[in-house]
């Protein structure tokens, strides 16, 4: 990975929290009602290919695991809406050959209010 | 929710399976061959495929959500993923509850698994925030 390519912002990214998809999740987890709280996984699942993609970071995705992930909600997710999601790259960092990749997504919905953030870390593990 | 500090959450057991584990795959979007393909997780230095640590993340929400009830919203949860899980083991969350503000809860989640006498911690200080307005008793996982 480039270290330079920390702070990059990708372009907006529509997600649509499809009904469907969240009774699929529900499906999977048993639904507790409403939105499931990791359902924003699917949000940040539309946006990765920008950032796999990306030629400035070079990050290899077949090395990667996940090492971390946090939502903070403003409010829960409302089945049908759709939401902006903004990703931007909040840090690189290396540990002998081993790469510490901190994404930051911001969803906002049609008000352009902010309803939740998702901080992932991924660990791009040493060739 | 009537929570108190200190208190543990019921523990919610699953055993994982590679249908799950692809379905999820499907639903969450991360089609990963590490989570999807044996042959591969294998070229990786692991014995077989293995769950997304958001599918043991999903189920550690699904066990603070049962127990906080229908009204309850999540403010805030995070994992950090620890150790991998393999098809047919048996995981189990659970938590206690570290904070009670008002009508937000924090409770210290986690995921374990069993492993020949040993418990390991694919989820070990996860933290979920919960806010309710009113009281509900926790309700059965369908």
């Amino acid at each position: 990975m480039n270290p330079a390519a920390e702070g990059t912002v990708y372009p907006d990214v529509p997600f649509t929290v499809d009904p469907q998809r969240v009774a699929a999740f529900g499906d999977v987890f048993g639904s507790t009602g409403g939105v499931p709280p990791t359902f924003v996984t699917a949000a940040e699942f539309t946006v990765f290919p920008l950032v796999i993609g990306d030629p400035n970071l070079g990050l290899d995705f077949t090395r990667v695991l996940h090492g971390s992930q946090e939502y903070t909600y403003e409010r829960p997710l409302r089945e049908g809406e759709t939401l902006v999601v903004r990703a931007r790259i909040d840090s690189i960092r290396h540990k002998r050959n081993t790469g510490f990749l901190t994404v930051v997504m911001e969803l906002r919905d049609e008000a352009d209010q902010l309803v939740c953030t998702a901080r992932s870390q991924m660990v791009e593990q040493a060739p | 929710m009537n929570a108190s500090v200190g208190q543990k959450l019921p523990e919610l057991k699953r055993v994982v399976t590679a249908a799950d584990v692809a379905a999820y795959a499907e639903a969450g979007g991360d089609r990963n061959p590490l989570h999807l393909d044996d042959a591969f997780a294998r070229s990786v230095g692991f014995d077989g495929v293995i769950a997304h640590g958001m599918f043991t993340m999903g189920h550690m929400a699904t066990a603070v959500m049962a127990w906080a009830g229908a009204d309850a919203v999540v403010e805030r949860i995070s994992a950090q993923f620890r150790a991998p899980v393999s098809m047919g083991e048996e995981i189990r969350a659970g938590g206690t509850v570290r904070a009670v503000d008002g009508d937000s809860v924090t409770v210290d989640a986690w995921v374990a698994v069993d492993r020949g006498g040993t418990t390991e911690w694919p989820i070990k200080k996860g933290v979920v925030v919960v806010s309710t307005s009113r009281v509900s008793e926790p309700r059965p996982i369908p």
